[in-house]
């Protein structure tokens, strides 16, 4: 298999800070890679930098055979580089049905050669919800949503955009234990279906049951990548952790 | 309703208007109307960028005042006779109506690049030394009269309408009915959800896939063509322009204070808040001083901040929030003793002033509601109601004695009776 997303040497500053150093990762597609890493080690930067929300100083990304440096966030997306928020960030005015319309409408109908009706956009909205079982509350507002149907609306939302690689920044936590289970189900699932996902989580019971490799950050810097029993083996990766 | 057909119902309705306010027969209505349907343009221009993309502009009054600036110029500038074959005529208003917008448009376009980076406060602080550097410009562009002011003499009469006015008041119709329009499609279109979704999380909407600078550019453009269209005709209406009357703070507090008042998510808001505040402000100005109109239109806005928060549509909508804020025992207080305020002044009136008194009168009685709803005790409604009764009816001192004392027990009672539930509470251990 090609590689879907390749991080090259990427670099990204915050004045004299340091936030990511040099990181070069490669993930395949139809792969199910899990990013983890200590508090502050630059996890969501790098995700930032993916996704063309922060433009990084250094490197390059390349996705599907393209570079995307210098593409702005929602031209990533319509190339499909999805991504889900550490908070959940829902559109507050809309109802959940019309916060998935916003990527159809957007990324799906602005991607050439594809243009979807009114009514297939409902129909495509309404599938999404049932996926990840908010179909009852399609009419409400996210206000009325708990915090794990704020999760699930977050993924629906980045599923809708149709993405071939969909980054998961930490979905989970906070949540019961059922409820972590409930998101790496349908986490699997969605992989199934062929979209390629990097998951960021602390919660290391969902990251194991999940991941096929396993990266891990530390102060910015990547210091193991490889199948996930022998990588949190590793010394350095429970030295970072436990300390020594 | 497709966008056409509200386009011809809307027209209808300014056709009526414009039927009904010709069988008055009066030209202040025209004087009076223009304003209003002006306020109706720059409202809603104002809520395209402001309440559907969630970015505040104070500086209305730039784009206003652009528009009407362009037109001094042409009104100076032509004729223009470039040689003895091509003269260039003086043009007609709508023509300079189109000019505005486009001059406006562009500069909107222009303020959007430079400015849309920057969020909250400090696009509006921007947006606002925007308005600034305008004035200054032209306050010392000697041309289209600098400080001194320009006068742009208009005709009496035009054919086949008659008094100038009047052809003013029907071209200002036609913009108010262009702006809903425009604003009505834009709320429901793709468009509108990718404002919403900008105003509802940019970080969120640019990752949906929406091009939220490109958007933003796109607000900022109509909203500032709008109110170049609202500005255009200005001259001919007030005869006389000087800077400080087309860069007048009233356009930039007022094109925000009717959108607020009236709801801001929604092509009715700005309209309701306009027609509202806008009436109010031309009744209260030739019914008492301009000062105490003053005093008036704000104490209105400080109470549509507190009772609608989201605007007079979102208290239709019954989000129960607000009643519950103004039911609060401190806040209840507060607006009913500045409520009753203005209903002396009012009385002193008598009975020019009429409209603007049962307005706070509603206010009393809404309040009066909202607190005996939460304390069980409905009946204090009724104290309001007698006393606004008794104030309709001319007669002897005595009852503006009883309905003063009627107030003063319904604020007591207010305060002092507490909610039953919570009554309970402390008395359990």
């Amino acid at each position: 298999m090609t590689a879907l997303l390749e991080v090259d040497n990427l670099s990204k500053r915050f004045g004299g800070f340091v936030a990511l150093d040099g990181i070069t990762l490669s993930v395949k597609a139809g792969e199910r890679l899990g990013l983890i890493g200590p508090n502050g080690s630059g996890k969501s930067t790098l995700v930032n930098c993916i996704c063309g929300t922060l433009a990084n100083e250094m490197g390059t990304v390349r996705f599907d055979g393209a570079t995307m440096n210098g593409l702005t966030a929602h031209e990533r997306t319509r190339r499909g580089l999805a991504r889900s928020f550490q908070l959940p960030r829902p559109f507050t005015s809309m109802s959940i049905a019309e916060n998935l319309r916003v990527p159809l409408l957007y990324t799906v109908n602005a991607r050439p050669g594809s243009h979807l009706s009114p009514a297939a956009i409902d129909e495509r909205a309404a599938e999404l919800l049932s996926l990840v079982g908010l179909a009852d509350k399609a009419k409400h507002l996210p206000r009325d949503l708990t915090q794990v149907e704020m999760r699930k609306l977050e993924l629906a939302r980045a599923l809708a955009a149709e993405p071939k690689l969909l980054i998961a920044d930490e979905s989970m936590a906070g949540l019961s234990n059922t409820e972590v289970a409930d998101i790496v189900a349908l986490l699997i699932r969605l992989n199934e279906r062929g979209i390629t996902i990097i998951l960021i989580e602390h919660i290391m019971r969902a990251v194991m049951s999940f991941s096929q490799r396993l990266v891990v950050l530390v102060t910015g810097k990547k210091i193991a990548d490889g199948a996930p029993d022998i990588v949190i083996r590793n010394p350095e990766v429970e030295r970072a952790y436990i300390g020594q | 309703m497709r966008t056409l057909t509200f386009f011809l119902i809307c027209t209808a309705i300014g056709i009526g208007v414009f039927a009904a306010a010709r069988l008055v027969d009066n030209d202040y209505l025209f004087f009076a109307g223009y304003v209003v349907l002006q306020y109706i343009v720059l409202a809603t221009a104002w809520n395209i960028l402001g309440g559907y993309t969630g970015y505040v502009n104070f500086g209305s009054a730039a784009f206003f005042a652009l528009g009407a600036y362009a037109t001094v110029f042409l009104h100076k500038a032509l004729p223009l006779e470039i040689s003895s074959l091509i003269v260039i005529d003086p043009l007609p208003i709508p023509v300079l109506i189109v000019i505005g917008a486009v001059i406006s448009g562009f500069v909107g376009l222009g303020m959007g690049y430079l400015t849309l980076r920057l969020r909250g406060a400090f696009f509006a602080i921007a947006t606002l030394a925007l308005a600034v550097v305008l004035q200054t410009f032209i306050t010392n562009w000697s041309f289209v009269g600098g400080a001194r002011g320009a006068y742009v003499i208009r005709p009496n009469e035009i054919e086949p309408i008659g008094p100038y006015v009047q052809y003013l008041f029907l071209l200002m119709l036609a913009l108010a009915v262009t702006a809903l329009t425009v604003a009505r499609f834009i709320e429901r279109s793709r468009l509108g959800l990718g404002f919403a979704a900008i105003r509802d999380d940019e970080l969120a909407a640019e990752a949906s896939g929406v091009p939220t600078l490109k958007l933003k550019l796109i607000a900022t453009t109509i909203s500032g063509a709008l109110m170049g269209m609202a500005g255009a005709p200005f001259p001919y209406y007030i005869g006389y322009l000087q800077p400080s009357s087309a860069f007048a703070l009233d356009y930039a507090v007022n094109s925000i204070a009717m959108p607020m008042i009236g709801g801001t998510t929604s092509w009715v808001g700005p309209l309701i808040g306009a027609v509202l505040l806008g009436t109010l402000q031309q009744i209260a100005t030739v019914t008492i001083s301009s000062s105490v109109n003053l005093l008036i239109v704000g104490l209105l806005i400080v109470d549509c901040v507190i009772i609608a928060p989201t605007g007079i549509l979102g208290l239709i909508e019954g989000r129960r929030t607000a009643r519950d804020v103004v039911a609060d025992p401190a806040v209840f207080a507060l607006l009913f003793g500045i409520n009753v305020i203005p209903i002396y002044f009012l009385h002193q009136e008598a009975l020019t002033a009429r409209p603007l008194e049962i307005i706070f009168w509603a206010v009393l009685i809404f309040l009066a509601l909202a607190r005996g709803r939460l304390i069980g005790q409905l009946w204090l409604i009724t104290l309001p109601i007698v006393s606004a009764a008794l104030s309709v009816v001319p007669g002897p001192p005595l009852q503006g004695l009883i309905s003063i004392l009627a107030l003063v027990i319904c604020l007591a009672c207010g305060l002092l009776l507490r909610p039953r539930e919570a009554a309970t509470r402390s008395g359990t251990p």
